[in-house]
Parts: structure tokens; C-alpha cells; sequence
């Protein structure tokens, strides 16, 4: 009968009718949340701070993978693999200490994965005290903010996960004064894996927190490479600005992984040359030859953190966070366990306790979104609101910023084009403004 | 969270009930000449997306994920409203990314698209143009509800079998987590292990493998799915069953039989490797296991039909990694179970005729479902006539049973 026509649907648009029906089901993103602005954006695209329209109200931050596009036209071209770890990761974990995950939205070509809204981060609170403040961070709030932060690495790292890119522009805070751990988009579960880490990414771990392990060539690493990330936040904290600050060698044309000899110098310099002494494998480190041919230095940590950290116990726990044997460096259970977390004052659960109202770090800075077009515009009243807020504080620190965010696999952009997007907080107030260049957004992911 | 299976959205969202299964077939049910053809459908479709898997060098484990996430899918939509192929291809993408196994999409386009092409399936409609892949991708995830790590039983067998990455499985030897350190069981049993030869091990890999064919993925967690193939693999594979005779009979204090069923095993043992071993006390260790052994017998149970349905499929007898054969040879006394499955080129129509179709083959079941599909289609179309077009064929079956 009606046979021939119904062929011809099935062959054309088999799945036209499921379609329909998902469409018709589906409940837009703005149906279900009001954009209040926009907060940061990188590579993988924007974050925006919203309100739930349901009756709490809750403020959340909305993560949008940016669409692929061809010419000026979107297209579906399959979800990346980091959205597919961030997602599959995050809809599994549950913990204080780690950014939650509300839900994901697939709209529209687009993801937005919506988020628990967290006030501040790690590098804003830098910012604020060296800059606004310039004063140090209280030794009970900078052990507060550490043994947080490890909490949370414990559950991660029970759970068998790498994060693979802590910095403090990812580890953001809550007005409540509690930390969170955010930004799995380079997170991998290690729990039997079916192909070798290395296999997957080649560079993992932004520069400056980046293990020696990592930067010797090693093609086997594990959860140590987030401890001595650790080790960079606690030391970054402690003294406001990153502890080895090297220049990152890039990809060459042929995507080979050159030998980080700056960055290897700056660890150096203040840890010393390591030998065979303290980490048994280092002569079988793939760039041992080439680390060989560098100067060599005394260790200098003790003298380094005399001023900064003002702690024996404090020295001795970034001591063996900073192990260059990665089996012999502690772990993040181990380091939960030392004796500084028990000392006098001892960590608060909120973290700015101690810290007095005037001290505290601002709110997260919104604007209007540059590119509205990445999702409805604000309500017109609070687009003129929010475009008045001057942006000349983001430039001043767009430097430090963008240097942070340098996203490890984005090798090919130069240095500063790219704006965190790290987080849901992407990097505190303004790093939007890193993210103007262009290249930026097109910049392939190897793996 | 990889540890903590009770924590995860596996077992918070995707255990469901027989009820919920029926009911996520009802329209199917509709369309459907015979429900048995859905259980058909559930074999066919999980092979579909095994050789599909093969052919992108996917391991055991990808393809089981695949295979769940098809199964997810269909929980929530009906086969006579999607095209199942464009679905498999999707799963197969989404799993890949999943587990860490990506093929671009270009590749899973081209290979979907060539093998689908082939007989029996002959789908020449699947889209040359990733975006419609990627499009579908979309769709899935989200019926998926983000849900994307899946557990299987596999870990449990190795966990309970303690077999490290130096064995020889050839399948699967990479399978296992290299230089992690495992954690405490999920589901709090202990740490006793299972000694068993390697190949009654392997025979409990394919249950395990098998039980994809079914709904089971989706009834019951892992752990038991897999205590359940250790459990049928221990009384099906001869050698360890004569172990586990003896040792009920020493029990009964039966010298008598004994005698030469030892010689046997002794003739049996020496290629096992396992000649000098104390034979360890199965029973007990199942016993000891803090788990439900009624409803490991449940699963036994539904595992066991699924084989006897499996033997009325007509599609290749010649199943690498699967445990048929122990079955047939077992379940129903055959010796030879080829002669049976020699009628995988019969003309469907002898099938479809006057005699009640007493198995199914791909053509057979591509045919069903393209008509399911028209069907519904046509009631679609006509919609606002309020009169079906198609018969219900749910409504048919009850009105001819009086």
C-alpha cells in the first residue's frame, strides 16, 4: 500500500521520527537557566555564570563547548575526547572537595556541562594578595587551602583518576571558603587501562607544574605527576607567584616533544641537580643525556623556604611533594597524614575564617559576553550594567594569566594567546582578555 | 569512583527490572509478528556490534561497553522507531571515546558504512557524511544522560582468579590494569580466590562474553554476572567438574567411585598444569562469597536460556570467543551441534511459511524489522485518522489466544 513511500523515508532519514520526538522533548538551556554573564574562555570554550530558574535559584556556572565550525557554518563533528573524560568522569564523582557536576545539556550542536558556581580560585587569591593586599597568605589560611586541596586529590586518586592538570587557575574556592577541584578535562582514569597513558596525550600537565618525570621524557608516569603539582600550588601560595616559572620548548613541525631544558633549569635551581642518589631511574629518563649537558646546582629548597613557608614541618611536607623519584615522592594520602596539617593553627573548613572581611578576595568578575552569538544575550538592563564594569584590571594581569593557562596541549599557539579556560572560574577576573587572539580557538588537540 | 560500584551511575541508574524492560518494548510489542523475534533482535545486535568492533580493532571490553550502551539506549526508544544501525554505529564511537580507545570519525563512518554494505545486513542508506554520525552521537549521549563509564564483569573474574598479565589469554592479556594497585572488592567478599585452570578461566570469560546477547547487562551487576560464569564454568568445564565431584563425594565418603575418576583426571591434568595442586574446595569457596547464591542461581538460570534461544539463531555456529558449544554439548546432549546449524543459507521464506519459524537468521530478522519499522511508520503518517493502519499485532496475539 503505502509501502514504497515509507521505504523511500527509511532509506533517506531513518532516523527522522526520533528526532522529532527528542526534539519535541527536550527543555532548552535557557528555558531552565537565566545567563547573568560571562566569565572566562579558552580553547575548549566559554563559562558562564547563570541562575537556575527553578524556585532555589541557584547560581551555577555553565561550561559551553565551543561548536566546530566549518566556514561560518556549524557542524556536528563528534564530541572531543576531553568533553567525553570530563563528562563520563564528572557524572560519576561526588565529593566536597570537587567541583560537582549539576548536569549536561546537549543542545543545539553544543554541550553545556552546568556546574556547582565557585566564587573564587586558587589564582585570583594570589592575585588579590599580591597585588591588592601585598602581604602573604596567613600560614593557617595557606594550610587550609593545601589540606583541601589534598582531600580532594585523596578521592580522586582513590577513585583511580589523574586530574593531569592542577594549577590554581583549575582548584577554585566557594564563598563558603571551600575548595574545589575543577576542570577534568585532561583527567584519566588509570584503573586498567586498555591503551598506555602516554598513548593518548602526549604533553599532559601545564609547564610550570609540570613533574621531572614528564619533563625527563618518561613514557610511564602516575598519580605523582598530580602530587608535584601540589608541591607548585603550596610553594606559588606561599611565596604569590609560581615557583619554576621556565619557558616551554614547543612541539616542533613534526609534532616531536622537545627537551624542556628551562623549566628543568628553574626546578634546578632550587631543588638542585638530582643524581642517581635520590631517584634510582633517572639514567633511564629517555632526555638523561640532555639534562646531563646542563649546569648543575645545589639544592636550596631549605634557604627558599626559610622566608616563604616559615614552617619546618611546612618545609618538610613541600620537601617530599618535591621528591624527584616519583616512587619515593609522597603521596596524596601520605601528605594528608603530615605532621603540619596537626600543628597549631591547625586547617578550618572554611578557609577564610581567619581572614577578615576586608581582606577578603573579590567576587568573580562577569561581563557582557563578546561573542553573544555563543549563547542568548543577557537581559538588555544587565548587558549595560555589566558593560560598564571597566576591563583594565584583566590587562594587568594578563601576563601571569595567560602564561598559566598555556593549555599543555595547545602547542602550537604562542605564548599568551590563550585565556584559561581551565576551570569553570577559567582564571579568575578578566582572563578573558588573553583570549581575543584568534588562533586561540583553532588551535588542534593532539590525541 | 572506578572502585566504588555502589556509588556509581551504573548501579544508581541503570539496574532496572524486568517490568521496566517490558515496558520499554511495548511498542515494539505492537509491531512484532512474535516477542521472541525482540529476543532475536537482542542476539543479532550484540553480534552486529562484536564483528563491527573487531573490524576497529576494538578489545573485549570496548565492544562490551558498546553493547551496554545499545542496550541503555533501547531502554528508552523502540527498535520499530530508529534505525538500530546508525544506533550501533554511535555506541561504537561514544565507546570508543569512553574507553580510551577513540577512532576518528572518518574511520567509523567508512567502516560502519563497508560493513553494513555487506550480507547479510545489505544497508546501503547508512550516511557517508560524519555529521550525521556525529548528530546520532549527540542523541545518544543524551538518552545516556552523560552516563558513560560502564563496569563489566571482567574485572571480578580477574579479581577473583588472580590471573596476572603474563598469562596467555590471547584475547584479552592486555586487559589487565598494569602496575595499578587494586583495590578492595567492590562488593566486600573477601579476598579468597578461585583456582582454576586456564581454560575452564577462559570458559567463564565467554559466558561472560555472552551474556551480552541478552538483557542480563541490564539486570543484574557485574560482580554477580560474573560470579555466575565462574559458577557455570566450574560445573560445565569436565575436568573442574570432576574435581568438584570428588570432592562432594570424599564429602559422602565414597571410596568406590573415586578410584578411577582419579586416573582420568590424572590423564586430563597434565596438559592443565595444575597436577600437583591440592584441588581447592569449590563449593565452599562459593559458599563463602557475600553474595546471594539463590540469585546467582537466577542468573544461571537466564543464562542457560539465553543459550537454548541462542542454538534456534542461525548465524555463525563458528564463534571464537563465545561458550556456546560447552552448552549445546552439555544442555542438550548433542555431540555434533553443526548439522543444526547448517541452515544459515535456507531461503528465508521456508522459515516465514506454514510452519511456525522455530529459529531466526539475520536476513530473517532484517526483514522483521524493516516491516516493524514501515508499520510504524505508516500508523505515524496517519496518525490523525485515529485508525491504525498496521494491525496491532500485541492485540492480535491476544485476540487468536482467546
Amino acid at each position: 500500500m503505502h509501502e514504497e513511500w515509507s521505504h523511500t523515508l527509511l532509506q533517506s532519514d531513518p532516523m527522522r521520527f526520533y528526532r522529532a520526538k527528542r526534539d519535541r522533548l527536550h527543555q532548552a538551556v535557557t528555558s531552565k537557566y537565566t545567563i547573568l554573564g560571562f566569565i572566562s574562555s579558552g580553547t575548549y570554550g566559554r563559562v558562564y555564570k547563570a541562575q537556575s530558574l527553578e524556585p532555589d535559584g541557584q547560581i551555577h556556572a555553565i561550561k559551553k563547548f565551543k561548536p566546530d565550525k566549518e566556514g561560518d557554518v556549524v557542524t556536528y563533528t563528534g564530541i572531543s575526547q576531553s568533553a567525553i573524560r570530563e563528562i563520563a568522569l564528572n557524572r560519576e564523582m561526588s565529593h566536597e572537595n570537587v567541583v560537582a557536576l549539576k548536569e549536561v545539556i546537549l543542545e543545539d550542536k553544543s554541550i553545556y556541562m552546568v556546574f556547582e558556581y565557585a566564587e573564587h580560585d586558587f589564582l585570583q587569591v594570589i592575585h588579590h594578595y599580591s597585588q591588592t593586599l601585598r602581604i602573604q597568605i596567613a600560614s593557617q589560611v595557606l594550610k587550609s587551602l593545601i589540606y583541601q586541596l589534598l582531600n580532594g586529590l585523596v578521592y580522586l586518586h582513590s577513585a583511580h583518576i589523574l586530574h593531569r592538570d592542577l594549577k590554581p587557575a583549575n582548584i577554585l574556592i566557594t564563598a563558603s571558603g571551600v575548595v574545589k577541584i575543577g576542570d577534568l578535562g585532561l583527567a584519566r582514569l588509570i584503573y586498567q587501562p586498555l591503551q598506555p597513558l602516554f598513548a593518548g596525550d602526549k604533553v599532559v600537565v601545564t609547564i610550570w607544574y609540570r613533574a621531572p618525570e614528564l619533563l625527563l621524557g618518561a613514557k610511564h608516569y602516575n598519580k605523582a605527576v598530580d602530587c608535584w603539582a601540589i608541591g607548585c600550588v603550596f610553594a606559588e601560595l606561599a611565596s604569590l607567584r609560581p615557583i619554576f616559572k621556565g619557558d616551554e620548548a614547543k612541539l616542533d613541525s613534526k609534532k616531536n616533544v622537545p627537551f624542556q631544558r628551562d623549566q628543568l633549569l628553574k626546578i634546578f635551581e632550587v631543588l638542585g641537580t638530582p643524581t642517581e642518589k635520590d631517584w634510582s631511574g633517572l639514567k633511564d629518563m629517555p632526555e638523561y643525556q640532555n639534562m646531563k649537558r646542563l649546569d648543575t646546582y645545589p639544592n636550596r629548597l631549605a634557604e627558599w623556604c626559610q622566608t616563604r613557608i616559615r614552617s619546618q614541618q611546612g618545609y618538610d611536607l613541600i620537601r617530599q611533594l618535591f621528591a624527584y623519584d616519583p616512587d619515593k615522592r609522597l603521596t596524596a594520602k601520605e601528605a594528608l597524614a603530615h605532621k603540619w596539617f596537626q600543628e597549631d593553627l591547625r586547617p578550618t573548613r572554611n578557609v577564610f575564617f581567619p581572614v577578615s572581611a576586608h581582606h577578603l578576595p573579590p567576587q568573580r568578575r562577569i561581563t557582557q559576553d563578546e561573542a553573544p552569538s555563543m549563547m542568548g544575550m543577557p537581559a538588555p538592563t544587565q548587558a549595560q550594567t555589566l558593560s560598564q564594569v571597566p576591563l583594565g584590571h584583566g590587562q594587568a594581569q594578563g601576563q601571569h594569566l595567560s602564561q598559566q593557562s598555556q593549555l599543555n596541549l595547545s602547542q602550537q599557539s604562542k605564548p599568551g594567546s590563550t585565556a584559561s579556560f581551565g576551570s569553570v572560574s577559567g582564571g579568575a577576573v578578566g582572563s578573558f582578555s588573553g583570549g581575543q587572539g584568534g588562533s586561540a580557538r583553532k588551535k588542534p588537540r593532539i590525541g | 569512583m572506578a572502585t566504588d560500584f555502589w556509588a556509581s551511575s551504573h548501579y544508581k541508574r541503570w539496574i532496572v527490572d524486568r517490568g521496566t524492560l517490558k515496558e520499554s518494548r511495548s511498542d515494539d510489542l505492537q509491531y512484532v509478528d512474535d516477542p521472541e523475534y525482540l529476543d532475536f533482535f537482542a542476539i543479532f545486535f550484540a553480534n552486529v556490534i562484536t564483528k563491527l568492533g573487531k573490524k576497529l580493532n576494538f578489545r573485549q571490553r570496548v565492544i562490551a561497553t558498546a553493547i551496554v550502551f545499545f542496550r541503555r539506549f533501547y531502554i528508552k526508544n523502540s527498535y520499530c522507531e530508529t534505525d538500530p544501525f546508525i544506533v550501533i554505529a554511535a555506541c561504537c564511537y561514544v565507546a570508543g571515546k569512553a574507553e580510551e580507545s577513540p577512532v576518528h570519525i572518518k574511520n567509523m563512518v567508512a567502516e560502519a558504512r563497508l560493513f553494513f554494505s555487506q550480507q547479510p545486513y545489505g544497508v546501503k542508506y547508512f550516511p557517508s557524511d560524519n555529521s550525521k554520525l556525529a548528530e546520532m552521537e549527540f542523541y545518544l549521549v543524551a538518552d545516556l544522560e552523560c552516563d558513560l563509564t560502564v563496569f563489566h564483569p571482567y574485572r571480578t573474574l580477574l579479581s577473583i582468579c588472580k590471573k596476572e598479565s603474563s598469562n596467555d589469554l590471547q584475547t584479552e592479556a592486555g586487559e589487565v590494569g598494569v602496575g595499578v594497585d587494586d583495590g578492595p572488592r567492590y562488593w566486600g567478599s573477601g579476598d579468597g580466590q578461585l583456582e582454576l585452570p586456564d581454560d575452564a578461566f577462559q570458559l567463564a570469560w565467554s559466558i561472560v562474553n555472552d551474556t551480552y546477547r541478552s538483557d542480563l547487562c541490564l539486570l543484574y551487576p557485574p560482580h554477580l554476572l560474573a560470579i555466575t560464569a565462574l559458577y557455570l564454568a566450574v560445573v560445565l568445564h569436565g575436568p573442574t567438574r570432576e574435581l568438584l565431584q570428588q570432592q562432594s563425594h570424599s564429602v559422602e565418603a565414597t571410596p568406590v567411585h573415586s578410584s578411577p575418576r582419579r586416573s582420568s583426571r590424572q590423564s586430563s591434568s597434565t596438559s592443565l598444569g595444575h597436577a600437583k595442586k591440592p584441588s581447592q574446595d569449590f563449593v565452599a569457596f562459593f559458599a563463602d562469597l557475600n553474595i546471594s547464591m539463590p540469585l546467582v542461581a537466577t542468573i544461571a538460570q537466564e543464562i542457560i536460556s539465553l543459550y537454548t534461544l541462542w542454538e534456534r539463531y542461525l548465524e555463525d555456529s563458528d564463534l571464537v570467543d563465545s561458550a556456546r558449544g560447552t552448552f549445546y554439548g552439555h544442555a542438550s546432549a548433542q555431540t555434533q551441534s553443526g548439522g543444526s546449524h547448517s541452515g544459515v543459507s535456507t531461503p528465508v521464506e521456508s522459515l516465514d511459511d506454514a510452519q511456525k519459524p522455530h529459529g531466526a537468521t539475520p536476513t530473517f530478522l532484517l526483514q522483521v524489522l524493516t516491516r516493524m519499522r514501515e508499520n510504524k511508520l505508516s500508523d505515524m503518517a496517519h496518525a490523525s485518522s485515529g485508525r491504525p493502519v498496521a494491525v496491532n499485532k500485541m492485540l492480535e496475539r491476544t485476540q487468536a489466544a482467546g
